[in-house]
């Protein structure tokens, strides 16, 4: 495995949260079918392989482990990543929150806020009860990836 | 002294009635306070709010004698023979960074051993760590058995090492287990080491009496106790206290200043530099006065009552890896969901509103050495009700169903 493969197998998997799972997920009844949906949804991210994991990958202030791999594609200006977490909700999490990045430009990525993204999405709730998770973290790795 | 009615305990803590819907299991991080203790609180800076021992006026004077019955009141709590062997400092964690930093100088040199167990808190390993690498001094650590106990063989064999110091955890904070400290206490004295005992966990469980149980230190938080945070108790013997480097420099532990050298005071106040946690000694006194107005041992039985019930209930679940033994158990439950992250499992149990810890619960290498992510804690309080066993279960069983469908 190479970050060039995971990088495009998660690349249709992220559009697919946006355009099927997350409509699904802010249309859920109850808490069980919204966290189903978000366990499923991290399921759909491709894992980083064990022996990719360098400890350089890690993100701290999360009470599970979460790494994150970047590319930047530099003749396009388009950012690129790839995440992966120990914990499932976590992830589901996480990969709402990149397919919402996947792909901006520097200058989108420098701007973009998630508080708000989440809060256009009605996913507000799930950024406040996760601020224990790592959610902010990850994002905070996320943007120090803009130049 | 009363007895214990579950109903009417429950009935004194006011987070209570504000938190209807909750179910709170997660008790070994910190409890809650009786309207006592918060009476008490308030009652002092509504009326006898002063600045102590600065006794120019009589209000500081009113301020002095509350603090002061206060200490007197914890030295009578945990039989104390002389009331400035209560030194007051911000919690367990602060006493511990005492003791560890004050016995370098004095007791502990090159080549000396400090003795803890792989059960530790972080914060019975991180200060041995920091002042024993600086020091040149050895850390050694006792393994713990197949079922998760201290080995008591090899607790044996390391104090023929000869530590200067050992250092152990009453009830360890992720399982429960109560560890055999009066055991542990004559073995380590007879080694001819000072022995420290982190009662973090302890002291909420069983009645301590310093005096029986003899060990050289014995430190608390009285947030895990009903009290308030940011206060805590390093207990010590006079002469183990004396051999205590101040941590802290500063006003009131002093008894002369000058620019090239300072005079220390005497005990207490040589160990407790600068205004102490007036209110919060106020607080936790008034916490240990109220539990010795009830019946331990029946404070005790209710909850391993609600013990039995959890563990009883936990057997009709399947899929899970229970780390902690019904037995010599204080109340604490750490468990695991096979195959699922203890984070997964604690986020939807707080989607039920049954609070619990998951995570690693300040003992890193502990989980390091069962290579474990964590565990999810569940840790019950004589507060607590069949109802919240049940709920808690009931919550548990959803939380399985929803990870493994």
């Amino acid at each position: 495995m190479t970050l060039d493969q995971l990088l495009a197998d998660t690349k249709p998997a992220l559009s697919q949260i946006y355009a099927e799972d997350l409509p699904e997920l802010t249309q859920a009844k109850d808490w069980q079918s919204k966290y189903r949906i978000l366990m499923q949804l991290g399921r759909k991210l491709p894992p980083i392989p064990e022996k990719m994991k360098q400890p350089s990958l890690l993100v701290k202030g999360c009470e599970s482990r979460a790494w994150l791999m970047h590319y930047y594609n530099q003749h396009q200006d388009q950012h690129f990543f790839v995440l992966d977490s120990e914990a499932r909700i976590v992830k589901g999490l996480m990969a709402i929150m990149l397919s919402l990045v996947n792909g901006m430009s520097n200058t989108e990525l420098k701007k973009f806020e998630l508080a708000q993204a989440f809060d256009k999405l009605n996913l507000k709730p799930y950024l406040s009860q996760s601020r224990g998770s790592g959610l902010n973290a990850m994002m905070a790795r996320i943007k120090d990836c803009c130049h | 002294m009363h007895s214990f009615d579950p109903v009417n305990f429950r009935g004194q803590f006011a987070f209570f009635q504000h938190n209807p819907g909750w179910v709170y299991l997660d008790n070994a991080a910190t409890m809650h306070k009786p309207n006592v203790v918060v009476d008490a609180m308030a009652m002092f800076y509504q009326r006898h709010n002063s600045n102590v021992h600065r006794g120019a006026h009589t209000l500081s004077q009113h301020a002095t004698r509350a603090f002061e019955q206060a200490r007197d009141d914890i030295a009578a709590f945990i039989n104390a023979s002389a009331r400035e062997q209560i030194i007051f400092c911000s919690g367990a964690t602060a006493a511990l960074n005492q003791i560890a930093f004050g016995l370098m100088h004095t007791v502990l040199k090159a080549g000396d051993r400090v003795l803890i167990t792989a059960l530790e808190h972080h914060a019975n390993i991180v200060p041995w760590q920091i002042h024993c690498s600086k020091y040149g001094v050895i850390l050694d650590i006792v393994p713990l058995t197949a079922d998760y106990k201290v080995d008591q063989q090899a607790f044996t064999e390391l104090l023929a090492l000869k530590p200067k110091v050992v250092s152990f955890s009453h009830i360890s904070n992720v399982l429960g287990h109560i560890q055999p400290v009066t055991q542990m206490v004559s073995q380590a004295k007879a080694a001819g080491a000072l022995t420290v005992i982190d009662g973090a966990q302890g002291i909420v469980h069983d009645k301590v009496d310093v005096q029986s149980l003899d060990p050289d230190f014995y430190v608390w938080s009285g947030h895990k106790l009903y009290g308030p945070t940011g206060i805590g108790v390093l207990y010590g013997k006079t002469a183990a206290l004396e051999l205590l480097t101040p941590l802290f420099g500063g006003g009131e532990m002093i008894s002369e200043v000058n620019f090239s050298h300072s005079l220390f005071n005497i005990l207490p106040f040589r160990l407790e530099a600068g205004t102490p946690d007036i209110a919060g000694a106020i607080g936790l006194a008034a916490a240990c006065n109220w539990l010795q107005s009830i019946n331990n041992e029946q404070m005790k039985s209710y909850k391993s009552m609600l013990l039995k019930q959890f563990f009883a209930g936990l057997n009709k679940i399947d899929g899970l890896d229970i780390l902690s033994s019904p037995v010599h158990n204080a109340g604490i439950v750490a468990l695991n969901v096979q195959g699922e992250h203890p984070a997964d499992v604690a986020e939807l149990l707080n989607q039920q509103t049954v609070a619990v810890r998951g995570g690693q619960h300040c003992a890193m290498p502990f989980f390091s050495l069962l290579g474990l992510a964590g565990a999810v804690r569940f840790s019950f309080a004589p507060y607590n009700t069949e109802a919240d066993v049940a709920t808690s279960l009931h919550a548990l069983t959803q939380a399985v169903e929803i990870l493994t469908a």
